[in-house]
């Protein structure tokens, strides 16, 4: 039972991150719900592959192609262009600690430190830094995936294309 | 090519710069800025190429048959994301591909869109407030260190729109924001508030990550627009940059 209110609070504040950003860069209102669902259900997924032994990256990855697909279904019926919604779904995920960590750490490396103290520092820095790159490569990697899967230039074409051939099948 | 075609494609090549500089700005990846101008040029019979960088446009258009050809340059401000117009413009583009359009039309849709009002200040700060707090709440904090981070996060975001609006340099800008939530945060930290303080110190600042940025960088260079997708990136470094930095300030401050 524990777990379970666990769960859905973490998926609340998740959806209300998505949300703050959707409201920070000015989306339509109609669009509000439909990225709070998709923030929340994309972190969640992340945060699921995450306990099941799958990584940050990987997690990032899933939750991204999550929120990318979802987002080409929702955005026929919210009128807006599918980036729109997946943006502000998947910020929250993106690895804003990691970035400014690293750079946090190549800020403390020009200071006057003794050699080991200065590895370990790099070590880290390095582990931030190229973990920043990573998920973030596989945040766009994972939005932008049903786009390169169906080689289309527009999600319009994508859903029209699909709903003419269920006319003529039936 | 009589004068009134000569006039006529003068008039639309301001209407297509005119797109491409508010998706620019609005926060559109390049491609997109790519096929929103060809589709809307297509409408009206032309075909369109374009040179995109981050702070200038630059286009030719031209009509196969006739080897007529029209160039423009037109330079693009920064000003800040907003998906409305985005979304806006997306809808118009079919609507002139399907209605067939007229260009006085596009234009009136242009002010149109351009007059559509932004969320009310205070919800803005609410809103991300709320945000920051549920990052803190997803890291692990408890209510009273989500209540740090909303009271960072909304004076730091109000210090960065007053900032932008004294018209500072946007990355000081976000230096001044980092600072100021950084310097709450971190009086948290060293007063003890809550279990884990440092949770809502690390979260304090994540409002301002340059999330846009860097997903468009990346999603620029997987499209093969190399050049763009090296400007937004190094762009979303600087604004990393300018966060650290801030924290920095707040750290060697209290020694923390």
């Amino acid at each position: 039972m524990q777990e379970w209110l666990h769960i859905v609070d973490r998926w609340f504040w998740l959806g209300m991150g998505a949300i703050g950003f959707a409201v920070l860069f000015n989306v339509p209102k109609r669009t509000l719900l439909t990225i709070f669902l998709l923030g929340a259900f994309g972190g969640t997924l992340k945060f699921v592959v995450i306990g099941a032994g799958g990584g940050i990256i990987l997690g990032s990855f899933f939750g991204a192609v999550l929120v990318g697909f979802a987002s080409i279904v929702a955005a026929h019926q919210r009128h807006t262009p599918p980036f729109v919604l997946a943006i502000p779904a998947v910020i929250p995920m993106v690895p804003g600690a990691f970035a400014y960590r690293a750079m946090l750490g190549v800020i403390h490396l020009t200071e006057k430190i003794n050699h080991d103290t200065f590895l370990k520092l790099l070590e880290e820095t390095v582990d931030n830094g190229l973990k920043a790159f990573f998920v973030l490569a596989a945040l766009s990697l994972g939005v932008s995936a049903p786009m390169l899967i169906s080689r289309r230039e527009s999600a319009k074409n994508l859903v029209v294309r699909i709903k003419r051939d269920e006319l003529k099948s039936k | 090519m009589g004068l009134t075609d000569e006039e006529k494609v003068n008039e639309l090549s301001k209407v297509l710069l005119e797109v491409g500089s508010l998706l620019m700005s609005s926060g559109a990846n390049s491609s997109r800025i790519r096929i929103t101008i060809s589709r809307i040029a297509g409408a009206f019979g032309y075909d369109v190429d374009l040179l995109i960088t981050h702070r200038a446009l630059m286009m030719t258009i031209y009509d196969e048959e006739t080897d007529f050809f029209f160039s423009r340059l037109k330079r693009t401000s920064p000003h800040g994301v907003n998906f409305r117009m985005v979304s806006g413009i997306s809808r118009m583009s079919w609507r002139i591909v399907q209605e067939k359009w007229e260009i006085d039309q596009v234009k009136n849709e242009l002010e149109r869109l351009k007059s559509l009002s932004h969320y009310p200040r205070i919800l803005v700060l609410a809103m991300v407030s709320a945000a920051g707090a549920g990052f803190c709440r997803v890291f692990g904090g408890v209510y009273l260190e989500l209540l740090v981070t909303f009271v960072a996060t909304f004076i730091g975001l109000y210090v960065r729109q007053e900032a932008v609006k004294k018209a500072f340099n946007p990355y000081l800008a976000i230096f001044f924001a980092a600072f100021v939530s950084s310097m709450i945060a971190g009086l948290a930290l060293k007063m003890k508030i809550g279990p884990n303080p440092e949770y809502a110190f690390a979260t304090s600042v994540l409002y301002l990550i340059p999330g846009i940025p860097l997903i468009n960088s990346l999603s620029d260079l997987l499209d093969g627009n190399i050049m763009n997708g090296i400007v937004r990136g190094l762009n979303g470094l600087m604004i990393s940059f300018a966060i650290a930095l801030g924290m920095l300030g707040a750290v060697l401050i209290y020694g923390i």
